[in-house]
């Protein structure tokens, strides 16, 4: 029975293979329900996720059955995006019948039909035109070859051209698709599962085909040739390029068609022929039109993924009416204590706030669509090559350092001048990160980095830290909760206790403190707390002031002091505590003081 | 337990040799090399003798694999007297050499006693507690296959948590990994880094950084409680802390939010032997917990 196990392990983990060097493909073709550009990264994952939460060490006397049953409920709590999981609800169905361990042909029909009412079932809203039809199609024509083969997977290989047909024809059941020129990418993932499925017996060809983001260059191009450069009366050399163009090398069908056009009408026009072919306004309208096919309007920005898990059963229905009218594309998976939901929300806070209601999340996950819509379809695309980053925003050579050295990804010294939301984006896309932690030291430039947020290409998650120290603060405690997904490190800013201080310019009276022109006052909480003569009093009295249990002073001396040791000034006026001194380097106080 | 069996580790446990509660336990001496000079552990060369050099001299010094050849002449003397010889050795990512040893001499006396060697993907206090539960399931089966099953359980359930003010003794050791991000900061901070069964790569991750001992006590129990959660485990089976003699209060501190805090059948208080030193450095200590 091992040698069992081990055959069907080594069969998931080619098909898993085989499915990770397509996944770029299927990413390429998403389209439906919304752009998320990550269909195939999300199956792949769900089926990788399976495999890796598998146990090595298995009872040895565990049949094929149960094995795949344990792989169904892996995919499950792994599964990510409505494609990952609405594939794994297919095989949490399929296992649920195959779990009698009877892999006869008539079984496997019963198998692949449980299959499918699971997976509908599971789905609100089921639509066809998706991997839900190409699931349908598989039990159909199964159900009307069975009696050719004796062998049930040879059986589902031979469905494999009717399902190539059925999913040629989605664009024809979804808009949507056919507007986009490309097939449904959540089908043609299911597509590749058989395919590497049949790759196990046979060898197979690795399909090509154009990458979205060079077949909207391509538009764009002719675009641009049609609006603008066909109006000089020099002939342009873009059009001698387009001339030049191979179209029967592009299987997009609808750039494939506009690309020939355009090609006739420049030879129409070189050649004086006339009205036989599309006018240049209406092959315009076809550019802009293959253009914004690539940008709908996205009702719902935020495909929100959770994982929820109580000491008790969660009711499902319940879980169900409680987040519903937050979205639409929503997916409940599970059983008993734990349940996986995807929702595509405006109102991620209020999800996950409403799901804290049936117990703890344990893992969650919030893309903005939107922004990665954009850089899908821009010109100057990025090619993400991090998955997060921490990036901070502070004034100081001292503090960037400190910062760096904590484990920030990118620290931007403004010195004196703060940054514009120009510089921002440019900052921001130049991290080439799809998900970054953005924190700035300055309440001032909160506004500017949350504009510059919404122009970047990333997803932005922005900390309105408020000074260095709560920088500081953020990278330091538990590595794991720097982390996009679990927003904890929101609260780690106001974990050192700090106050600063600087020298006033002017007399006056500020909460209730009295401060004369050139006393030196400490700013505690966003509030004057008291002021001195000098700046060892100030600093000693606060110390003193607001000392609990802590035992170490760390003093960060800013740009303006001069040759002035003060940590060892005050470690004389407190010699049970431990003192530090490090150089800042900020502008506007002249000591951060913490006491940790 | 009808079957004699030999139980053999090394000088790497995070606990007395005193400590192991099992008779038929045998362990072996890691060489520790001071510039060209070999070392054992001993009365007089111990890991705080080692520590204190590393603060006085600034010295550097480096440990080596187990000797094939006393791993060899250890099992052949014991050979006869046995029915079967469990090894428990040290990460094979963090000493590939020691593991490669160990099959090898497995391989070597396959035709006279089976030899069952157990990668703990442990150092210090995680390679001890993987033993000693391993003595406690050795007392009700002594059936080969299933002793090695219940063994990679163990491992799998097994995570240690270093505080290791310097990690440059790591770092000079090769045996850093992950934990690399931790390195050269320019505030004065002390990293958390951890070594996790499950993960099968077994290198060293970053778990945090604070700035006081209290800070990072507070970040290891989160740590493991956060583990619990995620493992379903309700209690700790056993624990280990153990550490540099000369951070007393701070492993102490540890102990008490421990015993505070984490529901646990075998809390014990290590020691560190010569070789550790050189992992954990000055300053350094550990917990491990195994939760199966």
């Amino acid at each position: 029975m091992q040698q069992k196990i081990a055959e069907i392990k080594i069969a998931f983990d080619n098909i898993s293979k085989y499915f990770w060097r397509h996944k770029e493909y299927v990413n390429r073709l998403n389209v439906f329900p919304v752009p998320d550009g990550d269909t195939g990264l999300n199956i792949a994952l769900t089926i990788q996720g399976a495999l890796a939460n598998t146990p090595d060490n298995l009872p040895d006397n565990i049949l094929p059955g149960e094995f795949l049953k344990l792989i169904s409920d892996n995919m499950l709590l792994n599964s990510r995006g409505c494609s990952g999981v609405i594939l794994s609800l297919f095989f949490e169905g399929m296992t649920e019948v195959l779990e009698n361990n009877d892999f006869s042909r008539e079984n496997l029909l019963k198998a692949i039909e449980n299959g499918c009412i699971t997976a509908y079932n599971g789905t609100e809203n089921p639509r066809e035109g998706t991997m839900l039809t190409l699931m349908s199609e598989l039990k159909m024509k199964y159900s009307e070859i069975i009696t050719t083969k004796v062998n049930p997977l040879e059986l589902i290989i031979d469905c494999i051209p009717h399902l190539k047909e059925t999913l040629d024809k989605t664009p024809d059941m979804l808009p949507i698709l056919k507007q986009a020129g490309v097939v449904d990418s959540g089908g043609a993932g299911f597509l590749i599962l058989l395919e590497g499925l049949e790759r196990e017996f046979n060898s197979r060809k690795t399909p090509e085909t154009l990458p979205l983001s060079v077949a909207l260059k391509i538009n764009s191009v002719l675009k641009d040739l049609l609006v603008k450069r066909y109006l000089r009366k020099k002939r342009s050399d873009t059009g001698t390029l387009v001339q030049s163009l191979g179209a029967g090398n592009i299987s997009n069908t609808r750039l494939h068609n506009i690309v020939h056009n355009v090609q006739q009408y420049l030879k129409n026009r070189t050649h004086n022929h006339n009205n036989k072919y599309p006018t240049r306004e209406a092959l315009k309208k076809d550019t802009k039109e293959f253009e914004s096919s690539w940008n709908p309007d996205i009702r719902y920005r935020y495909c929100t993924e959770l994982t929820v898990s109580s000491d008790k059963d969660i009711d499902s229905q319940a879980l169900k009416e409680q987040i519903i009218n937050y979205g639409d594309s929503l997916i409940i998976s599970g059983r008993g204590n734990t349940y996986k939901i995807h929702i595509h929300t405006n109102k991620p806070d209020s999800v996950i706030k409403n799901i804290y209601l049936f117990g703890n999340i344990i893992l969650r996950k919030v893309d903005d669509m939107k922004k990665q819509h954009r850089n899908f379809i821009s010109y100057d695309s990025i090619e993400y090559e991090k998955e997060q980053s921490v990036f901070c925003i502070v004034s100081g050579e001292g503090f960037k350092k400190i910062l760096q050295s904590l484990g920030a990804d990118y620290v931007y010294d403004y010195g004196k001048r703060k940054p514009s939301v120009k510089k921002l984006v440019d900052l921001l896309n130049s991290l080439k990160s799809k998900n970054i932690i953005a924190a700035p030291d300055d309440g001032d430039i909160l506004m500017s980095l949350k504009y510059a947020a919404s122009l970047c290409k990333a997803n932005v998650f922005i900390v309105e830290s408020k000074n260095a120290i709560s920088l500081i603060s953020l990278l330091m405690g538990k590595t794991n909760e720097i982390n996009k997904t679990n927003f904890l490190f929101r609260d780690r800013i106001n974990n050192i206790k700090h106050f600063m201080i600087s020298k006033s310019a002017k007399e006056s009276s500020v909460d209730g403190v009295a401060v004369k022109k050139g006393d030196f006052f400490v700013i505690y909480n966003g509030k004057i707390f008291l002021s001195e003569k000098t700046l060892k009093d100030v600093a000693a009295e606060a110390i003193n002031k607001l000392l609990n249990d802590e035992s170490i002073i760390t003093v960060y001396k800013g740009l303006h002091v001069k040759g002035n040791n003060l940590a060892a000034g005050l470690k004389n006026k407190f010699p049970g505590l431990e003192f530090e001194e490090y150089y800042g380097g900020q502008t506007q106080y002249h000591y951060y003081i913490t006491l940790e | 337990m009808n079957k004699r069996i030999l139980i053999i580790s090394a000088d790497n446990l995070g606990i007395g040799i005193d400590q192991v509660p099992y008779q038929h336990f045998e362990y072996l001496k890691y060489p520790v090399l001071v510039g060209e000079k070999e070392y054992r552990e001993s009365e007089t060369y111990s890991a705080s003798w080692l520590l204190e050099r590393f603060v006085k001299e600034k010295i550097t010094a480096k440990s080596s694999s187990l000797s094939r050849a006393e791993m060899t002449d250890l099992i052949e003397k014991n050979v006869n007297n046995y029915d079967l010889i469990i090894q428990v050795v040290m990460g094979s990512n963090m000493s590939a050499a020691t593991f490669n040893i160990a099959e090898e001499v497995k391989e070597k006396f396959k035709d006279l006693i089976p030899v069952i060697n157990i990668d703990s993907r442990q150092v210090v206090g995680g390679t001890g507690a993987v033993l000693l539960r391993l003595i406690d399931i050795i007392k009700t089966t002594d059936d080969d296959e299933t002793i090695k099953k219940q063994a990679g359980e163990l491992v799998t359930n097994t995570f240690s948590y270093y505080v290791t003010p310097d990690l440059n003794y790591l770092n000079r050791g090769g045996r850093i990994g992950k934990a690399k991000a931790l390195l050269g900061s320019v505030l004065r901070v002390l990293p958390v880094i951890g070594l996790m069964g499950d993960d099968p790569e077994g290198l060293i991750i970053p778990v945090g950084q604070g700035r006081t001992f209290k800070q990072v006590n507070s970040l290891i129990i989160n740590s493991i409680r956060e583990k619990m959660n995620e493992k379903k485990a309700e209690v700790i089976t056993v624990a280990i802390i153990s550490g540099d003699e000369s951070k007393r209060d701070a492993i102490d501190d540890l102990k008490r939010e421990f015993e505070g805090s984490i529901p646990c059948k075998n809390l014990i208080y290590g020691k560190l032997h010569l070789v550790e030193a050189i992992y954990m450095g000055p300053g350094g200590y550990s917990v491990s917990v195994c939760m199966k």
